[in-house]
């Protein structure tokens, strides 16, 4: 697993690089964001991914300079910026609501970040033009910002933050504001002008497709902290912590008991599944481990006589088109797991038919100890690779 | 469809009898300023501009106009450039007593204007600061400022404050921010704003007469010390010219905003 590492050490290589960066609002309970560290590779896209008021705004401004952080420092390049007002940051900002200027029109709106650093006027309308079909708008330089569609809006956006070539690029919930069938194409659109231009992004969302499908690496927060940083495989499929499993895809979570260290593995006995062995957090034997199963890796197949594996009854079936989204109580007062098969060759059960469950053998997951409430360091920290 | 015909022939009927019973008084004073006899009475004898010819040779009444115009351009100008800070201040931020300025703010709507009068005699005789210019703005300030707060605070709510920031991030420093940006947004408010403390201030009375005297006689004044002594159309003639005045700035700025309107979204 070698990359869940989240701590970036001070001095490592990272363009962009939090330590410690936290942020109390005076007369609040408790902080809302509590000590971030975090590096970011040049050229690289990191996704900040958190359920609402997890902190994950609150920390993107203040890598803009529009919150100022009550610790912790904001670095680029190895430049402690923390203190720079937020005009001299260089940062290119994509705001949930674009937050055009509505009396100027396309072009003038793209061109605002370049009258202000005093560009001359054939370079200026260059740059414009270049970002104009960098975004694909060339056509509509003209229009006024009322006459645009909010795809339209959001290409403006992005062009107005890139015409300038900050240094890193920040977006906000940048897809949230687009109905389904924009917000894919967006995303793809997205995907491919950061690759074009290759600026270093962070983005805020709390939509956890967004961030496996578009992000490089992905940083779960939840209450103003960071669970986990890792890519979105690592994040989906060896998350560090519960609230990382749960949070991103579904999970069914069982505390069992752990045994014996195997190697990698863990023996954990599940009440009413049996013993698994399972890979991931270590946990001293005899105390309580939490282990991950994702309803799409459990298979069911008709209770027969005789086999030794769990067995359960179907409490519900719910069909989805693509898959059926099955309730399985396990033995009689067991734990109630998500199932999740696909539609198609494969049989399907009612309410009160008697299934077996069956997974393989990499398919749970140790996610940690209950009572362990540390940080994730508690899962291997291991050092974010220098490149 | 009779029936339809009917309710809408209804609806026109009280509507027309609803304006002309609102607007009747301005029609008789329309209809008088052009009487040619001396004396101010309903209906007129005869059909003339002598009425008009009496306003413009009046002295007091030139001199009169001549006080508003000033005090009300100024108290207009103030006014916004007072009133723009303040809407600012209460929709932007979030500090103590917040509520507690807007509602002092806005109080003087709430007070009569012969209390605000008197009180403003009380505060400005001992300064002195009555029958100045600048005691005349300051107490046309008080009623007018609030208007100016409100209509620029509707503008900034309905502006998005994150285009500020937008600009802040783009390299716009704070002063800079405000001219390019925030300006632009508010521009609607603060010009409606504007051309009602002007209208205000020019029109205000009560306040007037307790603090002016007899070095600034603004316009209604000088109208309401005309008529204690005289009573002919020229009052009348005065009146309509004044109802003009209002009516052209009033669709000209209306007109002006308009075009923009039309421009930004067609």
């Amino acid at each position: 697993m070698g990359d869940t590492a989240r701590r970036a050490p001070a001095g490592t290589a990272g363009h962009l690089v939090l330590d410690g960066l936290a942020k109390t609002y005076p007369g609040k309970d408790g902080a809302a964001v509590r000590g971030i560290d975090l590096a970011v590779e040049r050229g690289s896209m990191l996704a900040v991914l958190g359920p609402s008021g997890c902190g994950k705004s609150t920390t993107l401004r203040m890598i803009a300079g529009l919150v100022p952080p009550t610790a912790g420092t904001v670095r680029v390049d190895g430049r402690d910026i923390t203190d720079s007002p937020v005009h001299r940051r260089d940062m290119g900002v994509v705001f949930q609501s674009y937050a055009l200027f509505p009396h100027l029109d396309v072009a003038r709106n793209i061109a605002f970040g370049l009258e202000m650093r005093k560009v001359p006027k054939t370079e200026l309308k260059r740059r414009v033009d270049d970002a104009l079909s960098l975004v694909r708008l060339g056509h509509l330089a003209g229009r006024r910002i009322a006459q645009l569609s909010g795809g339209q809006q959001q290409r403006v956006a992005l062009a107005r933050a890139l015409v300038v070539e900050p240094a890193v690029l920040l977006l906000d919930e940048p897809l949230s504001n687009l109905d389904a069938r924009l917000r894919s194409a967006m995303r793809d659109e997205i995907c491919r002008i950061q690759r074009e231009t290759g600026v270093t992004t962070v983005f805020v969302t709390h939509d956890q497709q967004e961030a496996l499908s578009m992000a490089d690496r992905v940083a779960v927060m939840n209450h103003g902290r960071i669970e986990q940083v890792g890519t979105p495989e690592d994040i989906y499929e060896r998350p560090a912590r519960p609230f990382v499993a749960e949070f991103v895809g579904r999970a069914n979570l069982l505390d069992g008991t752990a045994g014996d260290p195997d190697g990698e593995r863990t023996s954990v006995e599940l009440p009413g599944l049996g013993t698994v062995s399972a890979a991931g957090a270590r946990v001293a034997r005899g105390r309580t481990a939490v282990v991950m199963l994702r309803p799409h890796r459990i298979a069911l197949t008709a209770a027969a006589p005789g086999t030794g594996g769990a067995r359960g009854t179907v409490l519900s079936a719910g069909y989805a088109g693509e898959t059926v989204a099955y309730r399985v109580r396990v033995g009689d007062t067991g734990p109630v797991l998500d199932v999740e098969r696909p539609t198609g060759a494969q049989r399907s059960f009612g309410p009160g038919a008697e299934v077996e469950l069956s997974w393989d053998p990499e398919a749970p997951r140790l996610v940690a100890a209950v009572e362990d409430s540390e940080p994730a360091e508690a899962a291997e920290p291991v050092r974010e690779s220098l490149s | 469809m009779n029936a339809r015909r009917l309710t809408s022939t209804v609806w026109a009927v009280v509507l027309t009898v609803l304006y002309l019973f609102l607007l009747a008084p301005i029609l008789i004073v329309l209809v008088e300023s052009f009487d040619t006899s001396s004396y101010l009475r309903f209906p007129p004898e005869g059909f003339g501009l002598d009425a008009y010819r009496q306003v413009f040779a009046n002295e007091a009444f030139r001199e009169g106009f001549r006080v508003s115009g000033i005090t009300a351009a100024a108290t207009a100008l103030l006014a916004v450039v007072t009133g723009v800070p303040a809407a600012l201040a209460l929709t932007r931020l979030r500090f103590r007593g917040r509520a507690a300025i807007e509602a002092a703010f806005l109080s003087p709507l709430l007070v009569p204007h012969i209390v605000l009068g008197l009180a403003l005699l009380l505060i400005l005789a001992p300064i002195p600061l009555t029958d100045t210019y600048v005691g005349l703005i300051l107490a046309h300030l008080g009623v007018t400022v609030p208007y100016v707060v409100r209509t620029v605070s509707a503008s900034l709510v309905s502006a998005d404050p994150r285009a500020e920031e937008a600009a802040r991030t783009l390299g716009a420093s704070g002063l800079m921010t405000f001219w390019r940006i925030t300006l632009p947004a508010i521009r609607p408010g603060l010009l409606s704003g504007g051309i009602i403390a002007f209208l205000l201030s020019f029109d205000e009375t009560v306040i007037s007469l307790f603090v002016s005297g007899q070095h600034t006689v603004p316009l209604p004044v000088a109208v309401l010390q005309y008529v204690e002594y005289r009573s002919d159309p020229s009052v009348a003639s005065l009146s309509v010219l004044l109802v003009l005045l209002s009516v052209v700035v009033v669709v000209l700025v209306e007109r002006g905003l308009g075009l923009r309107r039309t421009l930004r979204s067609g």
